[in-house]
């Protein structure tokens, strides 16, 4: 190992290839998975800003919050009395046509609550009480440019009906529709005949504790298979996941960042195979005087782990670096553990590959070589 | 004259190697035959072509012949082993462990100090712990008057000390047999002559069988035995009474 790491420390110049590629592969592996993420937190922002103890029922199937289908009111009495569970609260959750101040129209996302249950816990508690009047709405101050609003109290249209701006707040940002957060019954007046009476997308039943909503939870499931139950983490979970899936943008980035680790696998390889070539007269003098191959394979196999280990340790501050730069432009970049130890690891992997791949230079060194 | 055995410690006997087939068939030795002893320094002369590197490369078990024998005896055994009658393992495993090597290039490794090229062959094919490699390569570059400058790397070196360090690497191990070819070839006489004489030196004083292929008459007055190649034959040669520094 000493002597790999030394020969690669003398020869920096033929070695940073492939420690770059290294770190090219690792940083456009983690920075995609961050952003891919980071992106798809967003479809679940609702459930993640909402108390973890509710358990949450909607429609049979339902696999992501924006994609509840009406269910009957009448579904409160399904959940019954149950110690340390206050009574469900109905909530909607629904996509409605926003017109501008200005005129043009985008989409949005209504969310709905009843009382307290649905409410990001983002919003101040003189926001709470204002969302209680008709038609008050409060939403991200990052989409209100997108929406056309400048101000508090200015006024919009939503499904053809005015709604008042009572406020805005950070960290509930959207990825294709605005959220936008009102009262249930604003939400149902907006709905109109798009919801049928007696009707609500979701009912929240919120517990005095996570494994009181989990007992609850399966307990649903087990009797009701017309609707679907989820506590808050699960539904945030199968959210992410649907649209990680349903959308193929995780494959689509998978691929980018396999591309990127082919790049960086064929760059090490041929640095490999290059410094292996260059140094073929002084292994062939080894071979003469008996010294086995595997000696020479082990080396060239811990400089592939040299390079891995140097490229992976400048990829992490780039990674954090692009990852802050991300976020001040409002992008969304999570960097969890996961993500960091796999990159880690598959780029480690993929070195150590370029190396096992490099060493058919060393099978080709034959000390004969050196009799001219 | 060196203080050789009775028995030899390499012969070979009535080696045959051609290259090429058909009409671009070539003959590189026609059933060479050669007794070399303990503490002899052998010379092998003879034109470009004549089949000197072949002959070194059958002798020291890194080319197949195509007939013939390469009878060795090392450390003084009283049996003869043909090393082209054994498998290649056991093959790499004699030469790891009987044999050195001096090649025109020095091809020392850049990145490792002096001290490391020797450690280096210690280590990996003596499995020598690395303080006593260090230990014995230190002794070794002492005896080449290469102590003070074990740290340096090639980059740093006269072509003279690269050499010096590269027979320190052949001879480290205390080899049986020294194979060098050309040793003298990258070098001005005043470092050749050093070399040379490190050679002899080795032979004499460690009772090594060494074998020298080269073009350089100069060597002449130094060696023990001579022997000219030409065509594929092999000749033995008078070589003058009068050894320069004896």
């Amino acid at each position: 190992m000493g002597y790999s790491l030394q020969t690669l420390w003398h020869e920096k110049a033929r070695y940073s290839a492939g420690v770059g590629a290294v770190a090219f592969s690792a940083v456009l592996m983690a920075l995609q998975f961050g952003l891919l993420l980071g992106l798809f937190t967003i479809t679940s922002i609702p459930l993640d800003h909402t108390d973890p103890r509710i358990v949450w029922i909607g429609s049979k199937g339902v696999e992501a919050i924006d994609l509840g289908q009406p269910i009957p009111i009448s579904y409160l009495g399904r959940v019954g009395e149950h110690s340390g569970v206050l009574p469900p609260e109905p909530y909607i959750a629904n996509f409605a046509n926003f017109q501008k101040p200005d005129g043009g129209t985008d989409l949005c996302f209504l969310l709905g609550h009843f009382g307290n249950a649905g409410i990001p816990d983002m919003l101040t508690s003189e926001q709470r009480t204002a969302l209680t009047e008709p038609f008050a709405i409060v939403m991200d101050e990052s989409d209100m440019k997108r929406m056309g609003m400048t101000a508090v109290n200015q006024t919009a249209k939503i499904n053809g009906k005015e709604v008042r701006l009572v406020g805005s707040v950070k960290g509930l940002k959207s990825l294709a529709a605005p959220w936008v957060i009102c009262s249930h019954y604003t939400a149902s007046e907006l709905m109109g005949a798009l919801l049928p009476p007696d009707h609500t997308k979701y009912l929240l039943a919120k517990c005095d504790t996570p494994e009181r909503a989990a007992d609850l939870a399966a307990h649903l499931k087990a009797e009701y298979s017309d609707m679907a139950v989820y506590t808050s983490g699960e539904f945030s979970t199968s959210t992410r996941t649907y649209w990680l899936l349903r959308t193929k943008a995780g494959i689509a980035i998978g691929y980018a960042a396999l591309l990127g680790l082919l790049v960086g696998g064929a760059v090490t390889v041929q640095t490999l195979y290059a410094a292996t070539i260059a140094s073929a007269k002084e292994y062939a003098t080894l071979f003469a005087l008996g010294i086995p191959r595997w000696r020479v394979y082990v080396t060239v196999l811990f400089q592939a782990f040299w390079i891995g280990i140097f490229g992976i340790a400048l990829a992490y501050p780039v990674v954090q670096l692009l990852a802050a730069g991300a976020r001040a432009a409002g992008t969304q970049v999570i960097l969890r553990w996961e993500i960091m130890t796999g990159t880690a690891l598959i780029t480690m992997g993929m070195s150590v590959f370029a190396g096992l791949f490099a060493l058919r230079s060393v099978r080709g060194i034959e000390p004969i070589s050196l009799l001219r | 004259m060196a203080a050789a055995d009775n028995l030899p410690s390499l012969r070979a006997v009535h080696l045959l190697k051609t290259f090429g087939d058909g009409a671009s068939q070539r003959t590189a030795l026609r059933k060479v035959s050669l007794n070399l002893f303990p503490g002899q320094l052998a010379l092998l002369m003879g034109p470009s072509g004549s089949g000197k590197s072949t002959l070194l490369a059958i002798l020291s078990g890194l080319l197949h012949p195509d007939g013939g024998q390469v009878l060795t005896r090392p450390n003084d055994q009283t049996s003869f082993v043909d090393i082209w009658g054994i498998s290649e393992a056991a093959r790499d495993d004699f030469r790891r462990k009987h044999t050195g090597f001096i090649f025109q290039g020095y091809n020392l490794f850049p990145a490792l100090s002096a001290s490391q090229q020797l450690e280096i062959v210690l280590k990996w094919g003596n499995n020598l712990s690395p303080g006593e490699a260090r230990r014995q390569a230190e002794e070794m570059l002492d005896r080449l008057g290469l102590l003070n400058q074990r740290h340096k790397k090639p980059a740093a070196m006269s072509g003279g000390e690269k050499q010096r360090v590269a027979i320190g690497r052949a001879l480290v191990k205390n080899p049986t047999f020294l194979f060098a070819d050309e040793p003298t070839s990258a070098l001005d006489w005043e470092n050749g002559q050093a070399v040379i004489q490190l050679l002899r030196d080795a032979a004499h004083s460690r009772g090594a069988t060494i074998f020298v292929v080269s073009h350089d008459a100069r060597m002449l007055p130094f060696v023990d035995v001579c022997f000219h190649l030409d065509d594929g034959n092999l000749e033995e040669h008078e070589i003058p009474l009068v050894v320069a520094g004896e």
